[in-house]
């Protein structure tokens, strides 16, 4: 079982992507399941459109795509109507971009919408990568604060933010970080080797329309790791995230 | 195809990113490995403590296999003797280049001690490749603010602006002749939309090779054949891979 943990579906500024075009990669590469995230338009401003949009697409997929929910944060109430509408509509986790939706990781403006992800029992994605406001160690010492709500660090803070992969890792127990951009032979092999790390705490992504999927998976395949780790970084961590109950 | 973005081992300093050490005839066999017939190969212990053993090590490890590596050193710009370091490495070592990582190795790229080093580098024929993409000091504008101080000065971006400052780094490029754009580690929807906006023979490739725990580099090796499916075409990948940087380095002799 192979689960893709990030893919935006829609249009971004220079890219897109749409569920049938995701779907025939899938079948392509062998992934069975992915969660899906609207595009930068509706993670930034049109939250409805985007929520609707994933959500008709996972409700059309028989199972093979897992809506994430969108709510920029700076709406207050509004946001966490959002969030509840689209749980309504089959959401199953969070996903977050401070960058696109202009706000400071640790500001506050966030907490109410982690207090509902909480409640909800989601994992939240939270992008990372571009200083100075979407962050690994900021977003640590966030996650340290909901220490039952999965983070996932998406993109482990590529690039030269890789290097605060590991002490974040290790700072916050409930943070998890994405294969996607990174090497198998240079950011993998130390995070996986880290004894307060390891592979398990990994997960696979595409972070398609930006990259070439099949190149992602491929260094993850390549990654010498045993099999139950690489079982863990492909789909079993993900889906222990999103149903703790039945894995 | 030219790989104009690759590392020597950390033979002395490295603490982080360090990976496996490996030979000048290791190097070249990873490069076959990937198709590669030249390489730009970077200082690194140079990026921690640039010394002049440094850029000693890096030519006697390219002084291996001349036809195949080029090497860039580097030197600390607010070292007294930096121009005259970089005199010796173009002139007497046999390197092509300075390598600046303005971040790691601390300082801004408007300090004004970088002008004597630019012009020893001018006059010698060097190119000049920066590190870019990363805040606070490694930016495509600030690196550019620089090309436009030494305007006879090919300077290259040798991160095409990474995830964060690819739209900037590709502006800069646009708008600045002497600038160029190497792509490397550059995200592939980055790389697609600065092949289709760039002047088309400033843009570069290179895979950072050379921070592996492998010494077949397999990163690198996945990184060039990750152009396959960009979704460019072949027009622009023969002028990223081949003719660009053979006439980059044509032009500075
Ligand atoms: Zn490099």
């Amino acid at each position: 079982m192979i689960v893709d943990a990030h893919v935006r579906l829609g249009r971004g500024r220079e890219v897109a992507l749409e569920a049938d075009q995701l779907l025939a990669t899938m079948d392509a590469l062998g992934i069975d399941v992915a969660l899906v995230a609207p595009d930068e338009r509706c993670i930034a401003y049109d939250n409805r459109a985007g929520n609707e949009h994933v959500a008709a697409a996972a409700a059309a997929s028989e199972g093979r795509l897992i809506p994430y929910a969108v709510a920029n944060p700076w709406r207050g109430r509004a946001a966490l109507d959002e969030l509840e509408r689209a749980r309504d509509a089959g959401a199953r986790a969070l996903n977050v971009d401070s960058v696109l939706q202009g706000f400071d990781l640790l500001d506050g403006l966030l907490d109410p919408l982690l207090d509902f992800a909480a409640d909800a029992g989601w994992p939240v994605y939270v992008r990372t990568g571009t200083p100075p406001s979407a962050l690994p160690l900021p977003l640590a010492a966030l996650a340290r604060r909901w220490p039952g709500t999965p983070f996932v660090m998406g993109r482990s803070g590529a690039t030269d933010f890789w290097i605060d992969a590991a002490p974040a890792l290790r700072h916050a127990p409930n943070l998890y970080g994405d294969t996607s951009y990174a090497p198998w032979d240079t950011v993998l092999v130390e995070l996986g080797r880290d004894p307060q790390i390891g592979p398990s705490r990994l997960v696979f992504s595409t972070d398609a329309p930006y990259t070439v999927p099949s190149s992602e998976l491929r260094r993850v395949l390549d990654w010498p790791v045993d099999d139950d780790a690489r079982r863990d970084v492909l789909g079993g961590t993900i889906l222990r995230l999103l149903d703790p109950a039945l894995h | 195809m030219i790989d104009f973005h690759t590392h020597t081992p950390a033979w002395r300093t490295a603490s982080w990113l360090g990976g496996v050490p490996f030979g000048a005839d290791e190097f070249v066999a990873f490069m076959d490995s990937a198709g590669i017939e030249q390489a730009l190969v970077l200082s690194h212990d140079g990026l921690f403590d640039a010394t002049p053993e440094a850029n000693d090590d890096l030519a006697a490890f390219v002084g291996r296999y001349p036809r195949r590596l080029i090497g860039f050193g580097t030197v600390h710009p607010r070292r007294a003797d930096a121009p005259a370091e970089v005199d010796r490495m173009l002139n007497r070592l046999g390197l092509r280049g300075l390598k600046l990582h303005p971040w790691l190795q601390g300082f801004s790229m408007h300090e004004l001690a970088l002008d004597p080093i630019c012009e020893v580098l001018a006059q010698s024929g060097g190119i000049l490749l920066s590190h870019d993409g990363t805040p606070p000091y490694s930016t495509g504008g600030q690196i550019a603010a620089l090309a436009r101080r030494h305007p006879s000065l090919p300077v290259v971006l040798g991160h095409g602006g990474l995830h964060d400052t690819w739209r900037e780094a590709l502006a800069a490029t646009i708008e600045t002749p002497n600038l160029y754009i190497c792509i490397c580690g550059t995200p592939p929807y980055a790389a697609r939309e600065i092949l289709s906006r760039a002047p088309s023979h400033k843009v570069l490739f290179g895979t950072d090779a050379g921070l592996s725990d492998r010494k077949s580099q397999d990163y690198a090796v996945a990184r060039v054949a990750e152009i396959d499916g960009w979704g460019i075409s072949d027009e622009q990948r023969r002028a990223m891979l081949v003719d660009n940087p053979r006439a980059l380095l044509a032009a500075g002799r």
